[in-house]
């Protein structure tokens, strides 16, 4: 008797579960997303959680991980669920390479996404090319030195950037009122902002040779490591160069250190640039960073969220609640963050259009298609320029202790402010 | 006077540079221990005055009331291991190598690998300057050189002038000897690194003044403290003090005459030529070995 009422308690559990799950399953889906379901396509990369870069390469990691989920929740790629292996770098380039080959050759990936930082980009881009894998990838904007035909940009300041970045600052700050006639040129000797400076043996000139040609006189140059301990010497060299606009060609919290040498001496420039800096520390300088210009090619601002409708805000506001969660001091979804949303649409992009994983149609597929995507709109690659597309890049500022977007006007979220009089 | 404002803010700087190769100093001519893990030390007491200051809003100058003893704790518990496990020279240095990576794995891991900086209204000295004439000298390396030089000074002077610093010194020089002088080597021992430990903490205070933190941040202090250490002369407070000035001003003044990428290259050619002559280090006395 007892047997016989507990396989009938049993019976009617079984059927209430399978009532209620189904129900959660209808109601959570709707009928209208597919589920993903099959072997997971296994997307591999690295980033760098530790070392020199892993400032940045965490916020990589947390967008990359919602991206996944996201995509996971949507109905996966081609119907198969998506599984993301990243393995930490260490910053080290040697490092990348190895793990890369690691990844294709024994793990056997079907996709590869780029690491952070150029130098580790250029060390996955070579091994990418040997097995012939398509690699979009985040932040890598040296055009003349990313030659691999199926790498994909994911942020583009065109061809030129040693051109482009100092004449669109200059264009910004020529529409002031009073515009800068001195300039002061910083430059932090890392690869990328060194470039921005000085050109290449391939692509000359840069900032240096720009500002003399835009009719700005140059009344410092100088160039410093990147692991410069002494701000004060350069800090003092500014203060009796007495520039109009300060060009920091820099790097993470290189724009800081210098604001705060040049507030010790009881200075601060009437405007400053920084090439690369990490959006977060400037804003705890208060008054010193106020003014401060970068470049942008995102920024949460209302208006810019406004446009790009609810998707974009969610996106925003689900990083922000994952970067709280790992304890990161600055939250906001911005460049970095949206570069790497772009990296994982343009894979996505590539797969759909070419219906199947196989890298070169895939890679096809980006030339002839391009991509869509939520942050920079439709990307389309060229090979003649390394795949780099028409630049979304914007000039940004310090506005009451916030990034807001400043220049081009037509997609400012702000007027561009001149020094404070 | 751009020369003179630079040389000012260099030796300023200078005085921070010494007191963190204070601790790696003295534990190595003393004791025959390379401890890397003071670098690690001074990392978790900088990313504690950050907290304390932060989120229990302290002023971050008494953050010191709090990681003083921590790391005297610690510096004399990782002392007492050391030499529980006989560890030699030569072993200190990739033993505390391992303890320098799990304390910065750990840094990371509590801290995210994210800059963290104490905004301006925890850390008011970050932009402060005292104006004398023309000149201005920043707030928080004023400090760091006052403090280092106090410190510095004071604990040169127990060395020289009390017991407990001639059996150090007896110590550093014969170990058998100073045993059979009844100089108990583990408890002198311990108590120097514990002092070590706690100079570490100063010294990560007056970092987190002035700088951004990563985890990465360690190792980016090796060039510059084993440049002081090794040109001070190993185990030589005095000289580590007037070698953190030297690279201090060397680095200042050749970042203003000729340009910053040309400091280091500067500053290191003058140290393999200072040790050229003077091999122990250009300010010791004699050889504390």
């Amino acid at each position: 008797m007892r047997v016989r009422a507990a396989l009938a308690a049993a019976t009617v559990a079984t059927v209430l579960l399978g009532l209620v799950t189904a129900c959660e399953k209808k109601s959570g889906n709707d009928g209208a997303t597919p589920v993903a379901s099959g072997e997971p396509i296994v997307v591999g990369s690295t980033l760098s959680l530790s070392g020199a870069f892993a400032a940045t390469g965490i916020i990589h990691k947390i967008a990359g991980e919602l991206f996944v989920e996201k995509l996971n929740a949507s109905g996966g790629l081609l119907g198969r669920p998506v599984r993301w292996v990243v393995r930490d770098d260490e910053s080290d380039q040697a490092k990348v390479s190895t793990l890369y080959e690691q990844l294709i050759s024994q793990d056997k990936v079907d996709l590869i996404i780029g690491p952070y930082a150029t130098p580790n980009i250029l060390s996955a881009m070579a091994v990418a090319a040997r097995h012939r894998y398509l690699l979009p990838q985040h932040t890598a904007v040296i055009a003349p030195l990313l030659t691999y035909e199926c790498q994909f940009p994911a942020w583009s300041i065109g061809p030129t950037p040693n051109e482009f970045v100092p004449n669109q600052l200059f264009d910004a700050v020529a529409s002031l009122p009073t515009p800068p006639k001195k300039i002061a040129i910083l430059t932090n000797q890392n690869g990328s902002t060194d470039f921005v400076s000085y050109g290449s043996a391939n692509a000359k000139g840069g900032a240096v040779t720009v500002a003399p040609q835009r009719g700005l006189e140059v009344v410092l140059e100088k160039r410093y490591p990147p692991n410069t301990s002494d701000w004060s010497s350069l800090a003092a060299q500014v203060r009796d160069a007495k520039p109009d606009l300060l060009f920091n060609s820099g790097i993470a919290v290189d724009p800081v250190n210098l604001l705060q040498a040049m507030a010790q001496l009881n200075y601060k420039p009437p405007m400053m640039f920084s090439l690369f800096p990490a959006p977060g520390p400037p804003l705890g300088l208060g008054p010193a960073a106020e003014g401060l210009m970068s470049v942008s090619i995102f920024e949460p601002n209302k208006s810019t969220l406004d446009k790009l409708g609810a998707k974009a805000a969610q996106i925003v506001q689900d990083f922000e609640t994952r970067a709280t969660t790992a304890k990161l001091p600055y939250t906001v979804f911005e460049t970095q963050a949206a570069a790497s949303w772009n990296a994982w649409e343009i894979l996505v992009a590539s797969v759909k259009g070419a219906g199947k994983i196989d890298h070169q149609a895939m890679c096809d597929f980006l030339h002839r298609s391009g991509a869509e995507t939520t942050f920079s709109g439709k990307l389309t690659f060229e090979p003649k320029q390394n795949n780099f597309w028409p630049t979304t890049q914007l000039i940004k500022q310090i506005q009451n202790g916030n990034w807001v977007t400043v220049w081009p006007r037509d997609r400012a979220a702000a007027q561009l402010r001149g020094p404070a009089t | 006077m751009t020369v003179v404002q630079a040389a000012l803010s260099g030796v300023l700087l200078g005085g921070l540079y010494a007191l963190m190769a204070a601790g790696v100093s003295v534990t190595w001519g003393v004791l025959r221990i390379i401890n890397l893990t003071h670098f690690g030390l001074m990392l978790l007491s900088a990313y504690l005055t950050f907290d304390l200051a932060t989120v229990w809003g302290m002023d971050p100058l008494l953050t010191v009331l709090v990681t003083v003893p921590v790391m005297f704790v610690l510096g004399g518990a990782l002392q007492w291991a050391y030499d529980t496990l006989r560890v030699s020279e030569l072993n200190s240095l990739l033993l505390s190598f391992g303890l320098l990576i799990i304390v910065v794995q750990t840094v990371s891991n509590r801290w995210s690998a994210d800059f963290q900086r104490m905004p301006l209204d925890v850390n008011p000295y970050a932009t402060g300057s005292v104006p004398v004439g023309q000149f201005a000298f920043p707030t928080p390396t004023l400090i760091a050189f006052g403090v280092a030089v106090f410190l510095i000074a004071g604990a040169h002077l127990v060395l020289r002038r009390t017991f407990i610093g001639r059996a150090l010194r007896a110590y550093a020089q014969d170990r058998a000897v100073a045993a059979t002088f009844g100089v108990d080597h583990r408890r002198v021992g311990v108590l120097l690194a514990a002092v070590a430990g706690a100079t570490a903490a100063v010294a990560g205070m007056l970092y987190s003044l002035i700088n951004a933190l990563t985890p990465a941040t360690a190792y980016e202090w090796f060039g510059i403290v084993f440049a002081v250490v090794i040109l001070g002369g190993v185990g030589h407070l005095i000289g580590t003090l007037a070698a953190g000035v030297v690279v201090g001003l060397t680095s200042a003044v050749v970042s203003v005459v000729l340009s910053p990428a040309a400091a280091p290259l500067v500053l290191f050619t003058l140290i393999v030529l200072a040790l050229l002559v003077r091999p122990t280090g250009l300010f010791a006395v004699r050889t504390s070995r």
